[in-house]
C-alpha cells in the first residue's frame, strides 16, 4: 500500500490520529500530525512510497505538534519531536514541512550507526554510484536534482549511507531539498519536476522539496557500488571541469563531510578506506548543467580496484 | 634509541601513491602524511631507526635542492610525528 492509496483526506485523518508508518528507504518512520501543510506535502511528495502496516516496527516515531504556549495563536509555530522529545527549537508554522524534512535528516544522522554517513548527494547508473560532498552552496543538490532528471537514480540529495559490513551504498531516495534561486533553474530544467510550494524566510532562505523520480523510489531496495567521488562547486562563467584528485586529499575531505566517521572509529577509518580505495576522485567545476550531465555521462567506472 | 611505529593495533595506515592517511586508534584523530612522512613512515614499518639513518635511505623530493638540511628537517618530522602519537622512541 502506498501514500497515494490513500485520498487527501483519509491521509490527513491517519495523521492526526494513529499516524502512517511511511517508509522511506531502509526506514520506516512513524509519523503523527494535525498540521495540514505536513499531510499536502505528504500527499505530494511520498505519494509513491510504501506505507508499512500500523503495528510494524518503526526505526523513528515523529510528532510535528504547535508548541503548548501562547505562540498558538500569535505568529504560530512548530515544534518536531523525535520519540517525544524536541532536539531542536520551535519554527514558524509556515515551515513545517521543511522542518520534517530536516528533523528526518536528523533521525538518520544521528541514529543509524551502522552505516558510515556522509554529507552528500549520491546518484547511480549501470549499478555504479557517484557520491557529491560539498559544503552548503556548492550546488551540490541543484547538479543532483538534474542529474535524476536526466536518467540518473536518486539514493539520497542529502545523506550517503555505506554500510560498515560490505561497503556498499545504501538508497534513502527522499525529497531532493532545493533553495533560493536553485528552485527557478530546477523547474526551467525539468517542467514537468513536481515541487512543493516555496517557503520562505527559513535559516536556509527560501526553499521547496522535489519529488524524487518514481523509479528511484521503487527501486530503493537495490544497493549501489561505489565508482566515483565528486566534489562539485557551482562557478560562474565556467566551464564544466574534471580534476582528478589524490585519493589521500579525497579521504580526508570526506571524512570532514561525514556525520559519525569519529563515532565509528576504526571501523569508520576502514570503511573509509574501502570506499576511496574503490573510487575515482575529483574536483568538479561547472556553469552550466547540461554541460555538467555530459561530463557525468562520460565517466567511466574503474576498471579494478585501485 | 632509535624511533618506532606504533604497534598496528594502534595506528593504522593506508597508503595512496606517495601519501598515506593514518588513524590513531587512541586519540581518535586521522592524520594525512606528506610525501617525505609518508617515507619515514614506511622506513620505520620496516624496522626501528633514527635520524641519521632515515636521512641516508630517504628518497629527495624533486623540489628540494640540497641534501645538506635533510637530517634536521628528519628530526623536526620525527618530533612531529611523535607528538601525534604516531611513533615512539625508545
Amino acid at each position: 500500500m502506498n501514500v497515494s492509496s490513500l485520498t487527501p483526506s483519509e491521509l490527513a485523518s491517519r495523521l492526526r490520529n494513529a499516524g502512517i508508518r511511511l517508509q522511506t528507504g531502509s526506514f520506516i518512520t512513524h509519523l503523527q500530525t494535525a498540521i495540514p501543510s505536513v499531510a499536502e506535502g505528504i500527499g505530494l511528495l511520498y505519494s509513491d512510497y510504501p506505507l508499512a502496516e500500523q503495528g510494524d516496527f518503526a526505526d523513528f516515531h515523529v510528532d510535528l505538534i504547535p508548541p503548548r504556549n501562547l505562540r498558538r495563536w500569535f505568529k504560530p509555530q512548530v515544534l518536531f519531536l523525535s520519540d517525544g522529545s524536541p532536539p531542536f527549537k520551535p519554527l514558524p508554522l509556515d515551515q513545517a514541512f521543511p522542518m520534517f524534512e530536516w528533523g528526518l535528516n536528523w533521525c538518520v544522522s544521528s541514529h543509524a550507526n551502522n552505516y558510515l554517513i556522509i554529507h552528500s548527494a549520491v546518484v547511480e547508473k549501470n549499478g555504479y554510484a557517484a557520491i557529491l560532498p560539498a559544503p552548503p552552496g556548492s550546488g551540490k543538490s541543484t547538479l543532483c536534482a538534474a542529474l535524476v532528471n536526466r536518467g540518473w537514480r536518486l539514493l539520497s540529495d542529502e545523506l550517503t549511507l555505506v554500510r560498515v559490513s560490505d561497503g556498499k551504498i545504501i538508497p534513502l531516495p527522499r525529497p531532493v531539498s532545493l533553495k533560493n534561486q536553485s528552485i527557478d533553474i530546477i523547474q526551467r530544467y525539468e517542467p514537468g519536476a513536481i515541487f512543493s510550494r516555496k517557503v520562505s524566510d527559513t535559516m536556509k532562505g527560501t526553499v521547496a522539496h522535489m519529488k524524487p523520480p518514481s523509479d528511484s523510489i521503487f527501486r530503493a531496495a537495490e544497493t549501489a557500488q561505489i565508482a566515483w567521488i565528486i566534489f562539485p562547486k557551482y562557478q560562474a562563467g565556467s566551464a564544466a571541469r574534471l580534476e582528478p584528485l589524490p585519493q589521500s586529499r579525497a579521504f580526508m575531505r570526506v571524512a570532514d563531510n561525514a556525520f559519525n566517521y569519529s563515532l565509528l572509529g576504526t571501523e569508520g577509518f576502514e570503511t573509509m578506506v574501502r570506499l576511496i580505495d574503490a573510487s575515482l576522485c575529483y574536483d568538479f567545476t561547472y556553469s552550466v548543467l547540461d554541460e555538467a550531465i555530459e561530463t557525468f555521462a562520460a565517466l567511466k567506472p574503474p576498471t579494478s580496484p585501485t | 634509541m632509535k624511533w618506532s611505529l606504533l604497534s598496528d593495533h594502534t595506528v593504522h595506515l593506508h597508503f595512496w601513491d606517495d601519501e598515506c592517511v593514518a588513524y590513531n586508534k587512541r586519540s581518535g584523530d586521522t592524520h594525512l602524511l606528506g610525501p617525505m612522512a609518508t617515507q619515514i613512515v614506511l622506513k620505520l614499518q620496516q624496522s626501528p631507526s633514527d635520524a641519521l639513518t632515515l636521512a641516508e635511505s630517504i628518497k629527495l623530493l624533486p623540489t628540494d635542492e640540497t641534501n645538506d638540511e635533510l637530517p634536521l628537517q628528519i628530526e623536526h618530522m620525527l618530533a612531529d610525528l611523535d607528538q601525534l602519537s604516531l611513533i615512539s622512541f625508545s
